[in-house]
């Protein structure tokens, strides 16, 4: 009996030290790569950190500004139509809503009081000035990676912004989540607290794409499944994950869910405009960090974050290949309307006068629905999202809008016409239903001030 | 400069790239036909046709025109199903207050131009994106088919 008892318990001890390694082995962003990380000082392939070359004769300000926009601090850390970085910014999360933080040099309500050392902390610990521990909707985990001299550079970047008073808004979060103190075992899991460490068998180039995409641009934080403690879980790399509402589509090399089928000029231009023929615009927390972030990289840049893209290894996910050719002209050909025609009718009403009923816009490529990623996902979540939050975009070549119908049309009819768009122009239509689409408009961390579309 | 082809004409308009076409029709060229609606492409009143298409010319700007040819309301009558369109809208006497008629009757010769042989839903599919508040909709559904007649 004491033998059967203790093998079990071995047993359970072993399955609970596997999976503890599992997680524990899921938290290096770059081990895919192989090879040997070394220390940064030890990378003889050149910098690979900081600003790109043509400013590195610039003031700590401006080289400040160059990275603040990498690290897209701005879209989590301003509400909408607020202050930039005074925060205020709602994640909705399972187990309640948390709130962005104040990052002005208001002495009171922001950082203005922080020492470099305490910025660092916040940084690369998730440790506040006053020691109480920040949530992992920080990046910190990612932000590790980062630099102490390019941290800095954005501190003093921070610290020219004018002061806004902004006290942080309180959080709404249900036990146990609401005990920030837990988030010591967390960090000592899931933080290894490390900054980034070039590979040296892999070029300048890819290692400047990786510091750019985990210790500044942070893709993973949306675009990597998390594991069941929430953290990333890096066996899946960037195979996409659904992230405040809104799917972050799989970005690895697999063909048909992924970016296997984009050539790298596509990539490029998706990742610098937010915007590739073929393959649609980015809309929603993309189109932000495409506005608020990738479009300051300079063009070296973004050649270095898809080199480092095109090397991470293909994850098969649910999402069926793109379809890449048009509707048929006429509505009665393709996807006909039989029993339910909702779907058809706003479609009618509403969309085929940008989108057409091919798909094709001849209004603008942004609005071209053939081969857009979203159309070809049967959960239509980032189509619905759309319908209902628009799209209000700053882009270099003018302002890219799409009327948000979130309040002019019910639940029952963004999901009619979600499940049309998808079933016409994609590779298969959804099943919405509207409670669907309310959980949907619950989950999007935002409703921004939106110019809304007339009741229809 | 922009070059573009208006009603079969060449016309040079120095506007800046994400001006809306509608804005350069109406206050560069002073072709005032079109009219500004809901300016989200919701209601349909500035639609002139762009490379046979009918396309919101509040939405399209200017650099994207590229090429195409624009027909607005003060063209399409020089075009046979726009000129059929026009003589069966005076014929039903569609129009009541009138803001919203030149768009219909370019979508309404768009259709026309794709599908001379329509029925009811090609109507509703192609005109549901043209709102009139006057609620002038059996007129317009009975003179697309009266010029459907004389175009077949």
């Amino acid at each position: 009996m004491k033998k059967i008892i203790g093998t079990v318990v071995a047993v359970i001890v072993a399955a609970v030290l596997g999976f503890a390694g599992w997680l524990f082995l899921g938290r290096d962003p770059m081990s895919f790569a192989g090879g040997r990380a070394v220390a940064l000082e030890d990378y003889k392939g050149g910098d690979v950190t900081g600003v790109p070359a043509q400013l590195a004769s610039a003031d700590l300000v401006k080289r400040g500004a160059y990275l603040i926009h990498a690290a897209d601090c701005q879209a989590c850390h301003t509400a909408p139509g607020g202050v930039p970085f005074a925060g205020g910014f709602a994640f909705n999360m399972p187990f309640g809503t948390l709130y962005s933080t104040n990052i002005t040099p208001d002495k009171q309500t922001g950082i203005g009081d922080y020492t470099d050392a305490q910025f660092l902390a916040a940084v690369h610990k998730g440790i506040r000035a006053d020691g109480e521990r920040l949530y992992p909707a920080m990046p910190y985990t990612s932000y590790a990676d980062m630099t102490d001299a390019d941290a800095l550079a954005i501190k003093a970047y921070l610290f020219t912004l004018a002061p806004v008073h902004a006290p942080p808004k309180p959080d709404q979060l249900s036990w146990p989540f609401n005990q920030r103190g837990l988030l010591a075992l967390w960090d000592v899991m899931f933080n290894p607290d490390e900054r980034f460490r070039p590979n040296a068998g892999q070029s300048q180039q890819w290692n400047r794409g990786a510091y750019l995409a985990e210790a500044m641009g942070h893709c993973g934080e949306c675009h990597t499944p998390r594991n069941p403690a929430f953290a990333l879980d890096n066996h899946r790399k960037f195979a996409g994950a659904l992230t405040a509402g809104w799917r972050a589509y799989n970005i690895t090399g697999d063909k048909d869910a992924g970016l296997g089928d984009w050539n790298d000029e596509d990539i490029y231009l998706y990742l610098s405009t937010g915007h590739a023929n073929g393959h649609g615009g980015s809309a929603g927390p993309m189109g932000e960090a495409t506005d608020n972030s990738l479009s300051y990289l300079v063009p070296d840049d973004v050649h270095a974050l898809v080199t480092y893209l095109r090397s991470i290894p293909a994850h098969a996910s649910d999402l069926p290949r793109t379809v890449t050719t048009p509707a048929p002209a006429s509505h009665k050909e393709g996807l006909v309307a039989d029993s339910e025609p909702r779907g058809e009718k706003i479609f009618a009403g509403a969309c085929a006068s940008c989108h057409d009923w091919t798909g094709v816009s001849p209004v603008t490529g942004y609005a071209t629905l053939t081969g857009v990623r979203a159309v070809n996902d049967p959960s239509a979540t980032n189509v619905a999202q759309t319908v209902i939050n628009g799209v209000a975009r700053k882009t270099a070549d003018g302002k890219i809008f799409m009327p948000a119908f979130g309040e002019g049309y019910s639940d029952d009819d963004i999901a009619a016409v979600a499940n049309y768009v998808t079933g016409r122009f994609g590779a298969k239509g959804a099943h919405l239903t509207g409670g669907d689409v309310a959980d949907l408009r619950k989950q999007a961390s935002q409703h921004p001030n939106l110019q809304e579309a007339p009741h229809g | 400069m922009h070059t573009l082809t208006i009603n079969g004409q060449s016309r040079e308009v120095d506007a800046p790239e994400d001006m809306p076409l509608l804005w350069v029709l109406r206050d560069h060229l002073g072709l005032v036909g079109t009219k500004y609606g809901c300016g989200i492409a919701q209601c349909g009143v500035c639609t002139v046709h762009v490379g046979g298409k009918p396309v919101r010319s509040c939405q399209l700007v200017v650099g994207d025109v590229g090429t195409r040819a624009v027909v607005t309301i003060e063209g399409v009558g020089n075009t046979p199903h726009g000129a059929k369109v026009q003589q069966a809208w005076m014929e039903a006497a569609v129009p009541q207050c009138g803001y919203c008629q030149a768009g219909q009757i370019m979508s309404a010769t768009a259709l026309l131009d794709g599908n001379p042989n329509l029925d009811d839903s090609d109507i509703d599919a192609a005109m549901a994106g043209n709102l009139c508040r006057c609620g002038t909709y059996i007129r317009i559904r009975r003179a697309i088919k009266n010029a459907a007649a004389k175009s077949a």
